[in-house]
């Protein structure tokens, strides 16, 4: 199980193969919640690096120091208080942004990716792979938010970033919550086909 | 045993360490957030009046604070406004003067605060409590800020909060010495986007700009399309001196509502005429108590 | 000797009289209430004098939290038996907030005062019913939705899950809501709420646990994978974050967790029945599994938008 993978295979392997968005399907709340605008997408996805990071190295380095039996208590102990202090961070820094992304950021505390990496991964792995791997899940989800928050933008309210690029709003459809569900859902299928797609060309070249 | 002591220990220890974490980033991030919320508000104060960067506003000019309170004293009550003294620029503490509700003085007492302190409620109400409060129940209600020119009167703002289609929406009103309004911003709503939030959007704000007293208190919301030349004055696809002429020529006109968004079109315009309805009737009392005791305040 | 005898009945004597002087005044007005739009009906013990009643400068209205300004009562209609006064006001009132009526010189009483609110218990269930339908938090504040995915393929599952699931929320707010009310708040420590929560949370979690071991061993067999999974809910700390900054006293926290529960069973039975059918349907292979879940969540989602607004009480 530890096949050591250089720290660039870490990363790469959060944002493509174990995306917690689209592959993992784990921490689909937000993305279907806030991924109205791209800038939400980019506080979430920060906010949720910085938790993971944080809880990874931390766990690494006190493997140790954590008795077996309250080994999951610890996880949520660790994880419950990065996420208070992004909280409090963001809230007295980014007021606006912040208010945006109402409780979401407080949630972060009950996302299932980040538990079960502390459990899988950062419980076994020395500092360096944890932080790497850490940065790589962060991304992924990151990336995962910000490709959501960028459609939902462009077809919703015609604007990135807030800057508007089309001149007009072409559905307004996107922008209201129920269509998170419609484009995570049509992105993951599209995913997928792609993914078949290409394992049918290896096997018919092959 | 040893184990569940091992576990007590280290479970106390992890609980330990993470709290000071979170108390440092508590004690370290507090301050930062109550100066960027004063700073949102000042700013949102200062494009209210027409000032920004580019135009910042002159050293003549005073911004002056009066908090209203509730006193419960038992079955009666009065209300309380925490006003400060002396001229404008000298800072000559404050004063707590206490008004029936049949409009007639009660009293009044000097509460000790600096113009800084007067900013945050905690020591405000500590102080008040100090000076006046034994056994009576003193309740923060809202805050006006008179805006002063040279001593003369030039603005009020009034910060409200009233309920929308989904909670509440809180705003801060603009109105000149007449009580006819200046403008007014939305602090916080949480409206569906793309239609109750549309109520941040100018073609509806504006629409309140130079609005009378008198027509205000009978404001009405109409359902029908705004007309094409009052939509370009509003968003600005005008100029300015032409937009201001259409606007005024709207002025006594009730609001268009928003399409697909009635209620909250209702909802704001129901809370702008109950907040200055409210706010004329106590001015005038407080006006009347100022100068029958002869308090010398700065506005 | 005598003295102290005579001097406790006169004493009693002013008191009965005393209280004789104000018991009726309580009783004169006995029930207040918001009628149609911009009225307020007031309800008498008994008929008094019909000029008295009919006049409306002898009412006076307000809103408890602005006592100084005075709602203008434009007429005063009085029902046939004489005993119910409807007060009708220029503006509509804004009936979320408890105003009173205050008579003065009617029948003889020098002063009333009643308060007029929206029943305590209709308040009380709207907010289960918000939590329940308008704020559905799987389908309009979507959240718990990795849960809710995982478990909404069977009914049977389901329903374990919604069960279980309301059971652990109601026990874990409610203790949330007394750390919340005597620790938290007096002791200024409001940042401490994400890791107070989650820790009870997962208290409550193992404390079920270990009492459905031991208790119905049967039962956890069923139920107990369950339980893990709470833990992984997004709702299980929306709720009581909700709790605090609303600040709910406990028959609002238990309503709400009660809604959020509840709900949440709601959602999942709804998925559940449409997936099983789903899964004889013709689907798109790339679409198989979660990607049309999401599809047709997506349209509950829709469906659930229909609520917004609603207002029972």
């Amino acid at each position: 199980m530890a096949n050591k993978k250089s720290n660039f295979q870490l990363v790469a392997n959060g944002i493509l193969q174990e995306n917690p968005i689209f592959k993992l399907a784990l921490s689909m709340c937000p993305a279907v919640g806030i991924s109205t605008t791209v800038m939400n997408g980019v506080m979430l996805g920060i906010a949720v690096l910085f938790v993971q990071v944080f809880s990874s190295v931390t766990i690494s380095l006190l493997k140790d120091f954590i008795h077996p039996r309250i080994r999951i208590p610890t996880y949520t102990l660790t994880i419950a208080t990065w996420v208070t202090v992004i909280d409090l961070s963001l809230a007295a820094y980014f007021p606006a942004a912040y208010a945006q992304m109402g409780i979401f950021v407080k949630i972060i505390v009950a996302f299932a990716i980040i538990t079960m990496r502390l459990e899988m991964f950062a419980s076994k792995e020395p500092i360096t792979a944890s932080f790497w791997d850490g940065i790589g899940m962060g991304l992924g989800f990151l990336v995962g938010m910000v490709a959501i928050g960028f459609i939902r933008e462009l077809l919703g309210s015609g604007a990135i970033l807030g800057h508007d690029v089309l001149g007009f709003k072409p559905l307004l459809f996107f922008i209201l919550p129920s269509a998170g569900f419609f484009v995570v859902g049509l992105m993951m299928g599209f995913f997928n086909w792609i993914e078949t797609y290409y394992a049918r060309r290896k096997r018919g070249e092959a | 045993m040893k184990m569940m002591l091992t576990i007590i220990f280290r479970l106390t220890v992890s609980c330990l360490i993470a709290g000071t974490i979170m108390g440092a980033t508590f004690i370290f991030t507090n301050k930062a957030k109550k100066v960027n919320e004063f700073a949102r508000e000042e700013k949102v104060v200062y494009s209210l009046l027409g000032y920004s960067t580019a135009n910042p506003i002159p050293e003549s000019m005073g911004m002056h604070e009066v908090f209203r309170y509730v006193v419960t004293e038992g079955d009666s009550q009065t209300i309380g406004y925490l006003v400060p003294l002396g001229a404008h620029g000298s800072d000559a503490g404050f004063s707590f003067v206490r008004i029936n509700l049949e409009g007639e003085y009660v009293d009044n007492t000097d509460i000790a605060l600096t113009a800084d302190s007067v900013r945050d409620l905690g020591d405000r109400n500590a102080a008040i409590a100090a000076a006046f409060g034994d056994g009576k129940d003193i309740r923060f209600a809202d805050q006006t800020i008179i805006v002063t020119d040279h001593g003369q009167r030039t603005a009020y703002l009034l910060s409200g909060k009233f309920p929308g289609f989904k909670t509440h929406i809180a705003i801060i009103l603009a109105l000149d010495p007449g009580y006819s309004i200046i403008g007014f911003e939305v602090m916080e709503h949480e409206e569906d986007p793309g239609l109750g939030a549309e109520i941040e959007q100018d073609y509806f704000k504006n629409q309140f700009k130079y609005k009378p007293f008198e027509k205000i208190k009978t404001l009405e919301v109409v359902k029908a399309p705004i007309p094409d030349d009052y939509f370009d004055a509003l968003e600005g696809r005008i100029d300015e001196a032409a937009a201001i002429d259409v606007m005024k020529q709207y002025r006594d006109q009730d609001i268009y509502a928003l399409t697909g968004a009635t209620i909250s079109s209702v909802a704001v315009s129901s809370g702008i005429k109950g907040m200055s309805k409210k706010f004329a009737y106590r001015l005038d009392i407080l006006d009347k108590v100022l100068q029958e005791q002869q308090i010398a305040v700065p506005f | 000797m005598n003295q102290p005898k005579y001097l406790s009945f006169f004493v009693l004597v002013f008191f009965v009289l005393g209280l004789a002087g104000f018991a009726p005044a309580a009783d004169l007005v006995v029930d207040t209430d918001f009628g149609a739009e911009n009225q307020i009906v007031v309800s008498f013990r008994a008929a008094v004098d019909k000029a008295e009643m009919a006049d409306a400068a002898r009412y006076s209205v307000f809103e408890e939290s602005d006592p100084d300004i005075r709602l203008t009562v434009t007429s005063v209609a009085l029902s046939d038996d004489g005993r119910q006064a409807t007060l009708s006001f220029a503006e509509p009132l804004n009936t979320t907030k408890t105003h009173i009526v205050m008579t003065k010189d009617i029948g003889g009483i020098e002063q009333t005062s009643s308060p007029v609110s929206k029943s305590y218990f209709g308040y009380l269930l709207s907010i289960l019913i918000s939590a329940l339908l308008i704020n559905n938090f799987v389908f309009t504040k979507y959240l718990g939705l990795c849960v809710f995915f995982g478990t909404s393929k069977r009914k049977q599952t389901a329903k374990g899950m919604g069960v279980v699931f309301t059971i652990v929320i109601v026990v874990a707010v409610s203790m949330s809501w007394v750390l919340f009310q005597y620790v938290l708040k007096p002791f200024k420590l409001d940042y401490l709420q994400i890791v107070v929560f989650i820790g009870l949370t997962s208290l409550t979690v193992q404390a079920v646990d270990t009492v459905l071991r031991k208790v119905n061993p049967i039962l956890f067999k069923s139920f107990g994978v369950y339980l893990v999974l709470v833990i992984a809910n997004c709702v299980i700390i929306a709720v009581p974050l909700l709790m605090a900054s609303n600040e709910y006293n406990f028959f609002e926290t238990f309503m709400l967790s009660l809604g959020a529960g509840g709900g949440f069973l709601l959602a999942l039975y709804l998925m559940s029945s449409v997936s099983e059918r789903v899964e004889l349907a013709k689907v798109p292979p790339s679409f198989k599994g979660l990607p049309i879940a999401f599809i047709v969540a997506g349209q509950f989602a829709m469906a659930f938008l229909g609520f917004s607004g609603l207002e029972l009480f």
